[in-house]
């Protein structure tokens, strides 16, 4: 904590100086700002590859895999976040929820394609109630998370009470357990959710709003959008890639069960932020979630790589989320 | 009109309780397992352990911030307690405490100094108070030796309380007496509802910014303490998920997101709310899920009746529902 608190005064003495009319001072600032990351990055890919072990197959298989399930929430998160609703508390229980689903179809035996239809339903529709709760009567989304959380749980409890469901092995799931092409599965799925929402938010004039939204939700709604139902679609949006890591971890293990996805909020969260999309909403992207993904995924291989127990990793990714989040307001000019 | 005196925020936890006890009572009558001396007790329990992280919490929340650290705090404080008050229970407390307090000093001065909102802040604080609880006990549950600590710590005193209820309550009364007889609860409340108004009028937003945080962080280390001393265990891990009952709380207590509301009764009644479930529940035998679904159900309610676009949403459904009957008449 304390290595953290060391730069805030040096920086406080420097905010004053862009109150004037000192924008080049401020243009400075971003450059540097710019430098930091740059050079940040640069140093973790070179001791990334001067680290042994890190380029070998199995490292990286893992890191592959850990990070797609996060990733899909945190894709999920960035909707909720660059529409200005700060973020979701019950991503982690509603992947969980749609591993029960997916799961819960299986057993009967009528194929793979409508359990994973389900659970992608369940998503869209337990997220989507929410964005309509949010959207139609601004309500507030991190206590309406709080209760959809609550009800996920309770809900879940009520059908399983407390226990794991089993998917029949050689079932159908098996096929998304495999690698092509030496990739897992689990990636490519990932990378295909990346590369759909970056769309979704970067072509369409839904993204386009998202974003007016996000910035000011009175100015959209001056300039003719229809707030409630973009921040509706939004979070159906999110509730689908949500639940996109209920059937990859149902699959992966063939059980399904509440355990799952329990954390994955705050990691999430936090790569969003790592990525550079601002908390308030209104600016940032799918790819810099990515890119935040990878960055702390990149960093807990290479502790643990060094020798360092998992425990370090924590630490280390709570100081990287602080750290980032610091530069971020001194690049910007709020 | 039901929704209109539940989004009251002063009106809102007694209303809530009220209905909540009634509910249990009605429920139990002919069995009488809920109005008990034992399910007063395990109630006040809960409440020693929820109502402080709720009080602090909820501070923040006034001043129209939101500190998401205080469940790593929560857990930091508990391991900090264990391992150094094995010994001197008090100066295991001592510890933890201060920590609290200079985790949430230090978050408030990167807020002002960097003019960052809470959420990013207390996001980063909330993973590495967390990480340092678990570098800290190397990802174990530590043990507490100190047997003796432990019982005295769920000891029955004065019938349904306990040292931790009792002290839980202490800090509930010098909150309400300090937000009722003092500048600082007008500071609080004026700078949660504008806060360039405030600091128009004088409020050293600054000071008082680092007063919530460092209370609230305070707050969450007492309560993680206590609950570890009480358990004779502490993990990094296994209490950690405290800020979404004690958001929960806040919330039925008639603190709002939005700032500017909330008195610390209401917040204490809040608290009892969700305590009077959880033991209540259990004692009437029906199953854990049923808090869930209850709690939920209520927040979503809570959450739509203080929505800002409420009343002009039943507006606009009414004049629809005219509208699409209107045709159909003539």
């Amino acid at each position: 904590m304390n290595d953290s608190a060391a730069p805030a005064p040096a920086i406080t003495g420097g905010v004053p100086s862009a109150r004037g009319p000192a924008a080049p001072a401020r243009r400075d600032r971003r450059k540097l700002v710019s430098l930091i990351r740059l050079a940040a990055i640069v140093a973790l890919v070179a001791i990334a590859f001067t680290t042994p072990g890190f380029t070998a197959m199995p490292a990286v298989l893992a890191l592959l895999t850990t990070m797609s399930f996060i990733g899909c929430v945190a894709v999920a998160m960035t909707f909720v976040t660059i529409g200005g609703n700060i973020m979701s508390l019950c991503f982690g229980a509603t992947a969980a929820a749609s591993s029960l689903i997916f799961i819960g179809v299986l057993q009967e035996e009528i194929g793979l394609l409508p359990a994973i239809a389900a659970s992608l339903a369940f998503g869209a529709a337990a997220t989507g109630l929410q964005g309509f709760c949010i959207g139609y009567f601004r309500a507030n989304p991190i206590i309406v998370s709080i209760a959809a959380l609550a009800l996920i749980l309770g809900g879940a409890q009520l059908v399983t009470r407390g226990s794991s469901l089993y998917a029949a092995t050689g079932g159908p799931q098996e096929v998304l357990k495999g690698r092509i092409a030496g990739v897992p599965i689990e990636f490519i799925i990932f990378v295909a959710t990346v590369l759909i929402g970056h769309l979704l938010l970067g072509f369409t004039r839904f993204g386009r709003n998202l974003y007016m939204i996000g910035n000011s939700e009175r100015a959209a709604e001056a300039a003719g959008v229809r707030v409630w139902r973009s921040i509706a679609g939004a979070y159906i949006v999110a509730g689908i890639f949500a639940a996109v890591p209920g059937i990859m971890l149902g699959s992966r293990y063939g059980l399904a069960n509440m355990e799952y996805g329990i954390g994955y909020d705050y990691d999430a969260i936090a790569a969003v932020l790592v990525g550079g999309t601002a908390i308030h909403g209104g600016e940032g992207n799918v790819l810099r979630t990515f890119l935040g993904i990878v960055v702390i995924g990149v960093v807990q291989v290479i502790v643990l790589l060094h020798g360092f127990r998992q425990e370090w990793q924590y630490l280390i990714t709570g100081l990287i989320v602080l750290g980032v989040i610091m530069l971020h307001t001194v690049g910007s000019d709020r | 009109m039901k929704g209109n005196r539940l989004a009251d925020p002063d009106l809102r936890p007694y209303l809530i309780f009220l209905a909540t006890f009634a509910l249990l009572a009605v429920v139990d009558i002919e069995f009488g397992r809920f109005l008990t001396r034992g399910t007063a007790f395990s109630t006040a329990q809960l409440f020693a352990t929820l109502a402080p992280v709720t009080l602090g919490l909820a501070l923040t929340m006034m001043v129209r911030e939101y500190d998401i650290s205080v469940a790593g705090m929560f857990s930091l404080a508990g391991c900090v307690a264990v391992a150094t008050g094995a010994e001197n229970p008090v100066l295991g407390i001592v510890l933890a405490a201060l920590v609290g307090a200079i985790g949430g000093f230090i978050q408030a001065l990167i807020m002002i100094g960097l003019r960052l909102s809470s959420l990013g802040v207390t996001l980063g604080g909330l993973l590495t108070f967390a990480g340092i609880a678990y570098v800290m006990t190397e990802n174990r549950a530590l043990n507490y030796p100190n047997m003796k600590v432990a019982l005295l710590m769920n000891e029955p005193l004065v019938s349904i309380f306990s040292i931790r209820s009792l002290i839980a309550i202490a800090l509930f009364l010098v909150a309400a007496l300090i937000m009722a007889y003092t500048r600082i609860g007008r500071d609080v409340i004026g700078m949660g509802s504008d806060r360039r108004a405030a600091l128009i009028a004088g409020v050293k937003t600054d000071r008082v910014l680092i007063g919530v945080f460092t209370v609230s962080g305070t707050l969450a280390a007492l309560a993680g303490s206590m609950l570890a001393y009480s358990l004779a265990t502490a993990s990094p891990s296994g209490l950690s998920d405290v800020l979404v009952p004690a958001t929960a709380a806040a919330i039925l207590g008639g603190v709002s997101l939005g700032g500017g509301t909330g008195k610390p009764l209401g917040i204490a009644f809040g608290v009892l709310v969700l305590c009077l479930l959880r033991s209540g529940l259990n004692a009437v035998g029906a199953s854990p899920h049923v808090q869930d679904i209850a709690t939920g159900t209520v927040l979503i309610i809570v959450a739509i009746a203080d929505g800002p676009a409420l009343a002009r949403r039943t507006k606009e459904i009414r004049q629809w529902l005219r509208g699409s009957r209107a045709p159909a008449a003539s």
